[in-house]
């Protein structure tokens, strides 16, 4: 019989994802921890949003966990399987109906302090053209960063939280207060906050910089700024709860009973 | 001859049309060998691991054409082998994975590492609407995408080598003023001119009409754009039998020059209303892959058990690093006197491709229950015994 009462990292990030969501958005998931926190919120937290995918697929409601964007599993039961360029445009559209439903989930291997991505390569010894290590590229990433508001998953590494970017694959918030105008994108839309496995990180009002909303039960914030790359305030720090039993029946028996992204140890 | 309508005419001239004169059926080998030629720019359709043109893809690496300028969409194990085998001259890439298996593409990862691939990157909103671009024969394309970011500061072609390479836009892209709203900056991208498309359909006739079931990605578009298209089939269908229902159809056949018959042509992917991507196929390419060849394994096994030597003279209390150290150097020794090299690339392509003469010969080596256990379950559309 499986102990409900504990959780991993990854549960946790999972339902602080789950937590995150709000009545009636519109949201953007890719496969991973996205997906399980979605489904979760969807299931037992906020019924009323709807997921949808870079590929085209609207009001996802898989039943068995997909492994892409593309993947068969996400069509089953959607409400509209559109093209890509449907979604594409739809997403610009949301931006000039100035409409406020749509939130993205995007993941990195790098972020700075204002938000700003990495997905495309670390240059390392080399540079662009030949980079150390190369990723697969933007995807439909840029574009969502673009023209949504984020929230962005990481893992919660010093190599990662840096104070610049090798190459900025989706912008975030840029060089802080106007940054996002001055490249010509859309100035009231960026991102919201950085789920990782140590904590809930948002952006300060006035000076866009990263500061640490929520701490976990098994995180302080003294390990968060450990493991982060610049200065962070942490000052602002409260505690998130973790979640109820039965939240982790539900991730383990019903949204990834075949442990796809959710590894569950053991004992 | 009794006449009832112009449906009935219709019917009578198909029969002949189909038999004697409209057929594009042909076999793999000749619909490549006619309209792939060294040097197109070539698209392929699908997403990842989706109805991607594997069977197309294969023929096209039997016959050794090559130096293609390629789009792939969001690509997959198609354009990595491509890559892998020395074929791509340049690569507009967007995204490259067989996401769920292979989270970056590996043959296409090494070849940019390793600075051997000329290749371009955008955003996957742009590219797909560069090649809806295409379709719409439109002479550039204005977007509000990419702005402040890497893909519009960084060029992995340059506009000088663009230059020198005939069938290249100049520039890959520019920031300007949209004319029609003072001050507004917008981004050009160019709109790329397409020899070759090749898809695998569900459904196609004779004439080249074709059925696509489940999301067209951005195969309609290519098919559309492109001089010369190549459609591979799980099943040929009369004429007469697609124009049944033409809420589903989805490509006019005048934009089609080859059908050809490929049942499981986007194996090891997925075909929707036919078969699931085949998990085993696709872990064993993941692993394959890994390697270019032999000589590529002996040599990264052996650095890889070079580096577990130094983590654990670096920590020589921790028994995990000494058990790593250990299975390392016996890979890397029975790699280097040949008792045990793993998979390589070239294996994989030995086995899966040079080594099938066509299509039957693929489906054989796969093997009658295999194929079966991708077959998808009608209500799901997917297979849950894969």
């Amino acid at each position: 019989m499986s102990d409900y009462t504990k959780y991993t990292k990854q549960e946790m990030q999972a339902y602080a994802i789950a937590k995150n969501i709000k009545e009636n958005q519109i949201v953007i998931v890719g496969t991973g921890l996205p997906l399980i926190g979605a489904s979760l919120a969807k299931r037992a937290i906020c019924p009323s949003c709807h997921p949808i995918v870079e590929s085209g697929l609207m009001d996802c409601d898989p039943v068995e966990v997909p492994r892409s964007v593309g993947d068969n599993r996400f069509m089953a039961h959607c409400a509209v399987q559109w093209p890509n360029i449907r979604f594409v445009g739809f997403e610009a559209n949301e931006w000039l109906h100035d409409e406020d439903r749509l939130v993205a989930f995007i993941g990195g291997a790098q972020i700075d302090p204002y938000g700003n991505v990495n997905s495309t390569c670390i240059f390392g010894k080399g540079d662009y053209l030949k980079p150390t290590t190369r990723f697969t590229g933007s995807g439909g990433a840029n574009g969502i960063a673009t023209y949504c508001n984020t929230i962005i998953m990481m893992q919660h590494q010093k190599r990662r939280f840096i104070d610049k970017v090798d190459y900025i694959t989706s912008c975030g918030w840029m060089d802080g207060p106007g940054g996002r105008e001055r490249a010509g994108l859309p100035g009231n839309r960026g991102p919201q906050m950085v789920v990782t496995d140590l904590g809930i990180m948002k952006f300060d009002e006035v000076t866009k910089r990263m500061y640490l909303a929520y701490y976990y039960p098994f995180s302080t914030p003294e390990m968060v700024q450990e493991n982060t790359g610049f200065e962070i305030d942490v000052s602002r720090a409260e505690l998130m709860e973790g979640p109820d039993p039965e939240i982790i029946r539900l991730i383990r028996e019903e949204i990834d009973p075949g442990q796809a992204f959710i590894k569950v140890p053991k004992n | 001859m009794q006449r009832t309508g112009f449906g009935g005419v219709r019917r009578q001239m198909d029969k002949n049309r189909e038999g004697f004169i409209l057929s594009k059926v042909m076999s793999l080998h000749d619909a490549v060998a006619k309209y792939v030629e060294d040097g197109d720019v070539l698209a392929t359709g699908g997403f990842t691991t989706n109805r991607k043109p594997y069977a197309a893809v294969a023929e096209v690496l039997r016959q050794g054409k090559k130096d293609f300028i390629v789009y792939a969409g969001p690509g997959g194990g198609e354009v990595d082998m491509l890559i892998g085998e020395g074929r791509v001259a340049a690569y507009i890439n967007c995204y490259t994975a067989n996401s769920g298996y292979t989270n970056v593409s590996r043959r296409f990862r090494a070849a940019i590492e390793q600075g051997k691939l000329t290749y371009e990157d955008y955003s996957q909103d742009v590219l797909m609407l560069m090649l809806h671009a295409s379709s719409l024969g439109l002479p550039f394309l204005p977007v509000r995408l990419m702005q402040g970011s890497g893909l519009m500061k960084y060029w992995g072609i340059s506009e000088e080598k663009r230059k020198s390479m005939p069938k290249m836009e100049d520039l890959k892209c520019v920031e300007i003023e949209n004319p029609l709203v003072p001050g507004q900056k917008v981004v050009a991208v160019p709109v790329p001119k397409i020899d070759t498309a090749l898809i695998h359909v569900q459904q196609a006739s004779p004439d080249g009409t074709c059925i696509i079931c489940g999301d067209e990605f951005h195969d309609i578009d290519i098919a559309v754009a492109a001089r010369k298209t190549i459609v591979t089939c799980e099943e040929i269908v009369s004429n007469e039998y697609i124009r049944r229902d033409p809420t589903k159809t989805r490509i006019f056949g005048e934009c089609v020059q080859a059908v050809v018959k490929a049942p499981y042509g986007a194996w090891p992917s997925q075909c929707y209303a036919y078969y699931d991507d085949d998990d085993s196929a696709l872990k064993e390419y993941d692993k394959a892959s890994k390697y270019q060849d032999k000589a590529d394994a002996i040599a990264q096994l052996a650095k890889a058990a070079a580096k577990a030597a130094k983590s654990f003279e670096n920590a020589p209390a921790d028994e995990k690093l000494k058990l790593a150290a250990e299975a390392a150097e016996k890979a890397a020794k029975a790699a280097a006197d040949g008792t045990l090299i793993p998979e390589t690339f070239e294996d994989y392509l030995n086995k899966w491709i040079y080594g099938c003469k066509d299509q039957a010969e693929l489906l054989d080596k796969i093997g009658g229950s295999r194929l079966m256990r991708l077959k998808n379950e009608p209500h799901l559309g997917y297979s849950t015994t894969h």
